[in-house]
């Protein structure tokens, strides 16, 4: 138990200097990247001067060379909603496995699980509205992968207003798991929606990436990942002395 | 030697639990009932005792470990098959307001893939004295004319095993002198497991009597065994003991 | 046989009782039937159902037409059309799911329902398949209601053939009474009820939505090539149906056992 929170400790350290590396490596390292095709046509974005002509799309869209600056959200927004799918999707692993085994502590891991999504959901909005605003110039898009994103979350939080309307544990429990199998299936919709359909969401891995690029953002993937494992273990263990002390306490009143 | 035990024996538990987290609903609870036996289940709310009944009416599953068997089926593996032996009375009646008896037993009789079903209701609404009203909706019955047909309802697909989930509560006298006889008709053959709250009347009818609290077995035996004083003593301990 | 009313004292000889443990022969069929009959039989008594989901139906069309009133003259009802209608059916559906499912719950009539020798997917169907029904029967009022109300006079006439939007709302509704009849059984057994089941089925139910409604509107407004753009989102639609439809089948055995 103690080694656990140990190593939790070690870890959200160690993911904290990892991702303010990546961080520092974004701004300093990384080359300027005009980053994605900008066949929008929102008036704000003709402001931003054309693409070299080397890198232009032959297809008849138009590249755009977005502020720096704004491309820099990249290194953080993409890892947190990477960590965000990883993270949905070991909660629905534990949804499945409560339903077979029957094990509370698989029911614990799935929500504590869910929470840790919510969180990188709700960071991976915040981060990506701030892009939104600075490239497309609106703070809310209404396109795919923005859409599907939206109702992954209102997913979740149906999934903890589900868990609060009910009283019996076991039967919460079996919900809940029934409903996040359920939610996960906007996960896999969500994530490669943008290469089903025309979206103005940038497709990441589509091409390589220059090393400059790529080494602070895998730092950053790994940062971040190493920061929610951490949380997870965290609250498992905050769960755990939970119950053992609602069962001294039931053991004392008798 | 084993085959004779089961052709006795309505209900075989061994050990069984039944947790969830850290909670024990049944704790490594057994005792054994032959067949054609009456066994009351008595205890506190929150002892387990509607836990134990869903587990033998295979609603729920035991925990790992847990040998249960009832008409010499497993709970588990063979729930499928064991459905068809058990009829269930409750105080629910477990009955659609909205169709008439005649519908309610037909949709049930249809549900068991009974052969003749149109017999059999007629049958069964004669015992129950419920033929003059088979066309009227359920929900215009009178409390102890639900319980009746709630009756008929589960003596359908003439189970070997019948579950009482405390049938008494919310009738009238006259209601329970008529629930009385119609359990007395079908005694025979029958193997009845009651949960009730109320001791005298459970004690009145039981062959054996089970007493659980927090999920353990208190007291098991036969009533010929039971002195009566002393089971009230008991009864009220650990009710109290449950109420905390 | 007995006539005296001790016949149910009686038991079978134990001798006719055969050597495996299956008394009966189940038919999974005839269960699928019955739960389907009685479901109708219910509704054609109370008609509680229909009439309150018609009525919310029309109650909604009335609404559109408020937000509809100052649109002004240049507007283009035919792009909203598709969403509007499958919005009036989205809500009105979460009515009849509630329902039906407090149909069940009320008495613990789905309690005797598991006691019987019956398979857990076959509930499902069975309930799904009511639920079906009942949105067929309801849309075959609002639809052409709303057709009446909204796009009387010719609107429609650049539109493609009227069979296609039959398929389109029919996909739809498979998905809404799959889905749909899952959750409901959930949350009918929490403390929200309705509400719950408005949280959960709105959000699972957005892909699906989503597709119908631009299959739907690209017949309606019938630009160039609509027909394969429309087969290409009815079978996202039905994917998705299927899908869900699936998921209910294998997890209903989970939500009824709690």
């Amino acid at each position: 138990m103690g080694k656990q929170i140990k190593i939790a400790i070690t870890l959200v350290i160690v993911g904290g200097l990892l991702t303010t590396a990546a961080f520092l490596m974004a701004f300093y390292t990384a080359e300027v990247q005009t980053f994605g095709f900008a066949t929008l046509n929102k008036a704000v974005d003709t402001v931003y001067p054309l693409a070299p002509a080397n890198m232009q799309p032959t297809d008849g869209s138009i590249n755009y060379q977005r502020p720096g600056f704004a491309q820099k959200i990249f290194y953080f927004h993409v890892p947190i909603a990477e960590a965000s799918f990883l993270v949905f999707t070991i909660a629905g692993i534990f949804a499945v496995l409560f339903l077979r085994k029957r094990r509370k502590s698989y029911d614990t891991k799935s929500r504590i699980a869910m929470e840790t999504a919510l969180i990188f959901v709700i960071a991976t909005m915040l981060t990506g509205d701030i892009w939104t605003r600075a490239s497309w110039g609106v703070w809310w898009e209404w396109e795919p992968r923005l859409t599907t994103y939206l109702i992954m979350m209102l997913l979740m939080i149906a999934y903890f207003v589900l868990r609060n309307s009910i009283e019996d544990e076991e039967r919460r429990a079996t919900y809940s798991a029934v409903f996040a199998i359920v939610a996960w299936i906007d996960a896999p919709i969500s994530f490669f929606i943008t290469r089903l359909i025309p979206s103005t969401h940038p497709i990441v891995f589509k091409s390589g990436m220059a090393p400059s690029i790529l080494i602070p953002f895998i730092i950053a993937q790994v940062g971040m990942l190493m920061i929610g494992y951490a949380i997870f273990v965290l609250r498992v263990g905050e769960e755990d002395l939970r119950t053992r002390l609602d069962i001294s306490k039931e053991a004392l009143e008798g | 030697m084993s085959e004779e035990i089961k052709q006795e024996m309505a209900v075989e538990v061994r050990d069984l639990s039944r947790t969830f987290g850290a909670r024990k609903a049944l704790n490594k609870v057994s005792f054994d009932l032959p067949k054609g036996a009456f066994l009351s289940i008595f205890g506190p709310n929150g002892a387990g005792k509607s836990t134990l009944l869903r587990v033998l009416s295979t609603l729920t599953p035991p925990a790992s470990g847990s040998q249960v068997k009832v008409c010499g089926l497993d709970v588990v593996k063979e729930d499928f098959e064991l459905r068809e032996r058990i009829g269930i009375i409750s105080h629910n009646p477990l009955l659609y307001p909205d169709l008439s008896a005649e519908e309610n037993l037909r949709f049930f009789a249809e549900l068991y893939c009974l052969d003749n079903p149109e017999e059999r209701i007629d049958e069964l609404l004669e015992a129950v004295e419920l033929k003059h009203r088979r066309m009227d909706l359920a929900r215009t019955f009178s409390r102890g004319m639900t319980q009746r047909l709630s009756i008929a309802r589960a003596l359908l697909p003439n189970p070997d095993i019948i579950f009482l989930d405390e049938p008494y509560s919310g009738l009238d006298p006259h209601a329970m002198d008529i629930l009385d006889s119609l359990i007395d008709k079908v005694r025979e053959g029958h193997t009845f497991i009651m949960v009730s709250h109320d001791l005298q009347k459970g004690l009145q009818l039981c062959s054996h009597a089970l007493i659980l609290a927090n999920g353990q077995k208190v007291f098991f035996d036969e009533r010929a065994n039971i002195n009566e004083e002393e089971f009230a003593r008991l009864y009220r301990e650990t009710v109290g003991m449950g109420v905390s | 046989m007995a006539q005296s009313n001790d016949y149910v004292m009686e038991r079978k000889p134990k001798e006719k009782k055969p050597e495996t443990p299956s008394k009966i022969k189940v038919s999974n069929w005839r269960q699928f039937k019955a739960i389907i009959r009685k479901d109708i039989v219910m509704e054609m008594r109370t008609k509680e159902m229909i009439t309150s989901m018609g009525l919310y139906a029309l109650l909604v069309l009335v609404i559109y037409y408020i937000a509809l009133s100052q649109a002004g003259q240049g507007f283009d009802f035919t792009r909203i059309a598709a969403g509007l209608l499958f919005l009036a059916i989205i809500f009105t559906s979460l009515l009849g799911l509630n329902r039906s499912l407090v149909h069940e719950q009320d008495q613990g009539c789905l309690e005797a329902l598991l006691l019987a020798p019956i398979d857990r997917p076959i509930i499902f169907l069975g309930k799904a398949v009511g639920n079906f029904i009942f949105l067929c029967i309801v849309e075959v009022f609002i639809v052409p209601i709303f057709y009446f109300l909204f796009l009387g006079g010719g609107a429609l006439a650049q539109s493609g053939p009227w069979w296609m939007l039959v398929v389109a709302i029919l996909v739809g509704s498979v998905g809404i009474a799959g889905a749909g009849t899952l959750m409901a059984t959930m949350s009918v057994n929490t403390r929200g009820k309705d509400f719950i089941l408005a949280v959960m089925f709105v959000p699972v139910m957005f892909p699906l939505l989503l597709i119908i409604v631009t299959a739907m509107t690209s017949v309606i407004v019938a630009n160039p090539g609509y027909v394969a753009s429309f087969w290409q989102q009815i079978a996202g639609a039905v994917v998705f149906d299927v899908v869900m439809v699936g998921v209910g089948y294998v997890l209903y055995d989970f939500v009824l056992g709690a």
